[in-house]
């Protein structure tokens, strides 16, 4: 494992301006703050190291805790507290950045470490931000976790990439005037159905409107006949 | 078949516009809208006779105001001000203008009566120099100074623009510091070692020194200014007295014996050469005279200037006289120009021209008037017993009904009180020398203003800003309404926090910071005297609280307080949370960032705050719900990159304010600024300029949350179970937008509809709903009202909300809920101040105006008496019935 991450090394040295087209990596060093307070110290957590920012191909090396940091997550959950994150970025370009970021304490312990790494690239794939999330639907106000559900953090990284954004569709557009045009030409060329079948839906309101007036004037169709019957 | 269905189609599209046209009726003209139109910070100004000035501003505007009541009698609108100078106003026959970006000049003539553009022709310069320009005799004289070395002087015949010889280079070694120097008449004079240094541009190599040291002065701290008279005269300036300078053409020179103030023109009065001046008086509360001197004789007449408002610094910018009568032009350190009438010294007219650049905005709502008050206090549970109330009651109600028979109940302009509909408000508005006005909407009337002296508004990611709140509406009666602004001090930088009662204007508390702001806002949640408190946020990370008392508050909010800021290099954005704070110190903690690396944000959008999302979902086509992804944490961030090979890239950004997770983000390549964001419910919308295709692209986006609501009470943006499912549409908006914005109602219930404002002078809504990005239908097929995408959006000149009033150089459209659900308020600013009302949805709340309420009074009248009429008729015949 060592050799790739030497190899990769080696191959994109020269590499600085388009990490996505030339498919760069990038190492992150992860340390976390196990107290809530305003200056925290941080501790490593692991590394995770990303292969091919391309494929977002990625080793995560994360040591398990120990108990003495079970028990200060323990203590953050149960007191709603915030798990805080020190994410360290070494670019292939060999730009440092730092990114924080942090969840609550407690559904980071509810989810039995279960966490969630979004790791967001810009449009050539530098990263820009570096978010701890967990997955979850709902959020706690503080719980008790037993030790056991907290022994080793399960990251799942995700390399998330920027698209191309939409641009107006202009030619699909065409082509559909394109089409309608040609279908009315057709229209117009091969109309060969009964002058009923053409114009049925002007004929019909008209008959209704004919029945309809003459239903509501029954006297006068009725005093009508009775002319034409005298005769 | 599919013939007519594509007819039924343009068909429901036809029927779609003919519903949205929403112009005005001819006589609706200015029955909801007002228009005031202003030119900006005066330059140069001519007296051109007695009823005409020509003036030209620093926005790059030409104008003639009326004298007798400063009305704009014609106004031209010039290049963008960021780039364009003018450099001279010259009034003859025509009014010549010269304004330019350093290379280019452009040299125009302006028909005096009507400013109609009579010539232009242009003066191209390979370099960028320091560039003057004067007039003589029908030739435009332009004179580009390098430092140290020498001048040019070229000459081309001001009309028709032909060059009149080659440029001629004149040996200058005595111009060194060109801050210092002045161009008056033909004379190119500069302030150098106790000398005033002079040439005749028509004599040319000749140069003329005037030793200062022959008159006991010494240059240090002076300086020289051009001074407009007949004669070529300069003013030398020191410690605010000033003397003047003429330079004789022959090379000599006289300087005039008369001390006068720095703020100093001469007018003409038949044979009389006099000089005006103004200054501030030491005894009578420091009131402004100013004085009339008589060059030839020394005698001097001084005319105290009548006013009550306050008269910051004023500066005469020129004068016209006719016997003892003089009409004086004077402009104030806050923008505001006026005419004053002497020998009575009385003020004619002024002209508030600060409205020209406004960098803050806000509506306000108005009290309750005294009657609705006393309604709302009528079952107060007070102090006195069972016997009191009643008596309270008893006399609210004849209170009101006096009220009610003398129908003074009936709002009027000048109350300040608050409508049925809420459509009188008040508007407060910052502007960028400092000066807060309040107007009415009713009427656009300026209900009162007040100057800070000495600040200055914020750097904005695009252009200058103020910080403007409203702490408290007008809602809990016995409490006064409170704002809040906070601008800088153009002295230190430090922040400056104005608090402030709308209504009145009377003044709460001012607090001067002791370091600069860097970011600042309103706590969502009221203190007990239903105070938001505002919180801000240094440059050296301390939080200050306004009011200081309300860290309590802070303190129990602690945990759900977050904030953002775009850092100061515009290339990372913060979030911070404020769980740290103890009861005695607010501290705000970083929690997230994000880097953008090389790229910079150049915009970004935030759903406003009041906004109410009525529907939480949209039904499909197969009665299955939709459900909205409407975070009210989204951040919207526009970034521009510098890329080699794309020129400049635009992403598009969506961050969550709480977590600092990116939600979405889009790039597009070869584009540039302008950009706008608009943000609303669950959509978002932005424009830019597409270089490629050389022409504005909007995009919309809609947020959805899928099939299944994850939360449905409150939205946290802790909880993330899925990303929100993001559908887009790209459009091409068929002209440039200078402001974007959507309107807002008071429930959510009305349709949106986006407002731009165009540079063509338009201000036109398009409805949302032609523009959502419904791309896939989904199973079912097309839902019910789908509209067949368009890529160019249609801009029928009946949407403009400004009818064939053009607003130029907009720079920001504000909008505000009306009590009517139906109804928008929008007031547009820039160079002109435009306010309307628009109903998206149509006024379906309101009877239309032309409603005939005889005509219902009578049918149910009618109707009644018919009704009782046949009733009798019908027992009389059921009597005579059961007689037979």
């Amino acid at each position: 494992m060592y050799n790739t991450v030497f190899l990769t090394l080696l191959t994109f040295n020269v590499v600085y301006s388009s990490n996505l087209e030339y498919d760069g990596w990038a190492t992150l060093t992860l340390q976390h703050a196990l107290e809530d307070v305003a200056n925290p110290v941080y501790t490593d957590r692991g590394n995770i190291s990303i292969l091919s920012l391309r494929t977002g191909s990625h080793n995560i090396n994360q040591e398990p805790l120990s108990p003495s940091d079970i028990t200060k997550i323990k203590e953050l959950s149960a007191s709603n507290k915030f798990y805080q994150l020190k994410s360290t970025v070494l670019a292939a370009d060999g730009t440092v950045t730092i990114f924080y970021s942090s969840v609550k304490a407690c559904m980071l312990a509810e989810s039995e470490l279960n966490d969630i790494l979004s790791v967001s690239l810009d449009y050539v794939g530098r990263i820009i931000a570096v978010t701890l999330a967990v997955a979850s639907t709902t959020t706690c106000e503080g719980a008790v976790v037993p030790s056991s559900n907290l022994k080793e953090f399960r990251t799942t990284v995700f390399v998330r990439y920027t698209d191309i954004g939409p641009s107006p569709d202009t030619a699909s557009y065409i082509q559909k005037l394109e089409r309608e045009r040609e279908a009315k030409e057709k229209g117009e060329l091969k109309d060969n159905r009964s002058f009923l079948a053409k114009y049925w839906m002007y004929i019909l309101p008209v008959v209704i409107i004919m029945v309809l007036s003459s239903a509501t004037n029954p006297d006068a169709a009725a005093g009508g006949g009775g002319n034409g019957g005298g005769r | 078949m599919d013939y007519f269905k594509s007819i039924l189609l343009e068909f429901l599209i036809f029927l779609l516009f003919f519903n949205k046209t929403f112009a005005l009726y001819e006589d609706q003209v200015d029955k909801f809208d007002w228009k005031q139109s202003y030119i900006g910070k005066i330059e140069f100004a001519n007296l051109d006779s007695l009823k005409k000035i020509i003036v030209a501003t620093e926005e790059n505007v030409i104008a003639s105001l009326n004298l007798k009541n400063g009305q704009i009698v014609w106004r031209q609108v010039l290049e963008n001000p960021l780039e364009h100078r003018i450099k001279l106003l010259h009034v003859q026959k025509e009014a010549v203008s010269v304004s330019g970006d350093g290379h280019n000049w452009f040299v125009r003539g302006w028909d005096l009566s009507s400013g109609t553009l009579l010539r232009e022709w242009t003066i191209h310069l390979d370099k960028n120099m320091t560039s003057y320009f004067t007039v003589s005799e029908n030739k435009l004289l332009h004179i580009a100074a390098v430092p140290h070395s020498h001048i040019e002087l070229s000459k081309y015949h001001l009309l028709s623009g032909q060059n009149s010889g080659k440029s001629i280079k004149i040996n200058g070694p005595w111009i060194k510091d060109l801050t210092q120097c002045t161009i008056s008449g033909l004379f190119f004079a500069c302030l150098d070692e106790n000398k005033v240094k002079y040439i005749n541009l028509l004599q040319e190599q000749k140069m003329y020194a005037y030793d200062l040291s022959d008159v006991g002065k010494e240059s240090e701290s002076m300086s020289i200014l051009p001074f407009k008279s007949t004669e070529s005269s300069v003013i030398l300036v020191k410690n605010d007295n000033a003397k003047v300078l003429r330079l004789n053409p022959d090379g000599s020179f006289y300087l005039l014996p008369y001390e006068v103030s720095p703020s100093v023109v001469s007018a003409t009065n038949g044979e009389q050469n006099i000089l005006l001046h103004i200054s501030q008086m030491v005894e009578n509360n420091g009131k402004y005279q100013i004085t009339n001197l008589d060059t030839l004789t020394g005698e001097e007449i001084v005319f105290t200037i009548e006013t009550n408002k306050e008269f910051w610094q004023p500066n005469i910018l020129c004068a016209i006289c006719k016997g003892t009568a003089c009409r004086v032009l004077v402009q104030t350190l806050d923008n505001s120009l006026s005419v004053i009438q002497l020998p009575s010294g009385k003020i004619v007219w002024t002209r508030e021209e600060a409205l020209s650049q406004i960098v803050a905005t806000e509506f306000v709502e108005l009290p309750v008037s005294p009657l609705d008050a006393s309604i709302e206090h009528e079952f107060d549970i007070g102090s006195g017993g069972v016997i009191d109330m009643f008596k309270k009651r008893i006399t609210s109600q004849f209170n009101q009904l006096k009220l009610l028979m003398s129908g003074s109940q009936t709002t009027t302009n000048t109350t300040l009180w608050r409508d049925d509909f809420g459509l009188h408000k008040l508007i407060v508005l910052v502007t960028k020398v400092g000066k807060l006005f309040v107007l009415d909407t009713l009427t656009g009337n300026i209900v009162w203003s007040k100057y800070l002296p000495n600040t200055s508004p914020f750097d904005g990611l695009n252009n200058q800003i103020a910080a403007l709140f409203v702490q408290r509406t007008a809602r809990h009666h016995p409490l006064s309404p409170q704002c809040i602004v906070l601008m800088k001090s153009s002295i230190s930088g430090n922040g400056i926090v104005y608090i402030f009662d709308p209504i009145t204007g009377n003044v709460v508390n001012v607090k001067y910071l002791s370091s600069p702001i860097q970011q600042a806002m309103l706590m969502p949640q009221e203190t007990e005297n239903f105070l938001k408190p505002l919180i801000i946020f240094t440059t050296e990370g301390l939080v200050e609280l306004v009011p200081e008392s309300a860290i309590m508050d802070l303190y129990s909010y602690r945990h759900v307080l977050f904030m953002f800021n775009i850092n100061k290099d515009r290339k990372s954005i913060s979030g911070y949370s404020f769980r740290h704070s103890t009861e005695k110190e607010a501290k705000a903690t970083l929690k997230w960032n994000v880097d953008f690396g090389p790229s910079e944000v150049v915009s970004y959008g935030i759903r406003p705050a009041s906004e109410i999302v009525h529907s939480q979902g949209r039904v499909l086509g197969d009665r299955s719900v939709l459900y909205k992804y409407v975070n009210p944490n989204l951040i919207a961030l526009s970034t521009l990159t510098d890329d080699p090979l794309h020129k400049n890239v635009h992403t598009f950004y969506l961050i969550d304010g709480v977590s600092g997770l990116v939600i979405y983000s889009a790039c597009h390549k070869r584009t540039r600024e302008p950009i706008h964001i608009i943000h609303s419910e669950n959509w978002l919308v932005y424009t830019y300029f597409n270089e490629r295709f050389r022409r504005t692209e909007v995009v919309a986006l809609e947020l959805y949350e899928g099939s299944f609501q994850s939360n449905s009470t409150h939205f946290s943006s802790h909880a993330i179970s899925q990303l929100p499912h993001v559908e887009s549409q790209a459009y091409i908006l068929p002209a440039v937008a200078s402001a974007a914005t959507v309107t807002l109602t008071e429930r959510g219930i009305t349709s949106k509809h986006l407002l731009f404002a165009l540079t063509n002078g338009a201000v036109t809504q398009v409805p949302w709903m032609i523009m959502e990005p419904r791309g896939a239908f989904g199973p079912s097929g097309p839902e019910e009202g789908f509209i067949p995408y368009v890529p160019e959006l249609p801009l029928p000149p009946e949407a403009n909300i400004n009818y064939n009033q053009s607003l130029l150089r907009v720079r920001g459209i504000s909008v505000s809920p009306a009590r009517l659900e139906s109804t928008c308020l929008v007031l547009v600013h820039g160079l002109d101040l435009f306010y309307t009302r628009v109903a998206p949805s149509k006024t379906f709340d309101l009877l239309k105006e032309d409603f005939d309420h005889g005509l219902i009074v009578m049918v149910l009248v009618g109707l009644t008496i018919a009704s009782f009429v046949t009733k009798y008729l019908a027992s009389q015949k059921a009597v005579r019935q059961m007689w037979k």
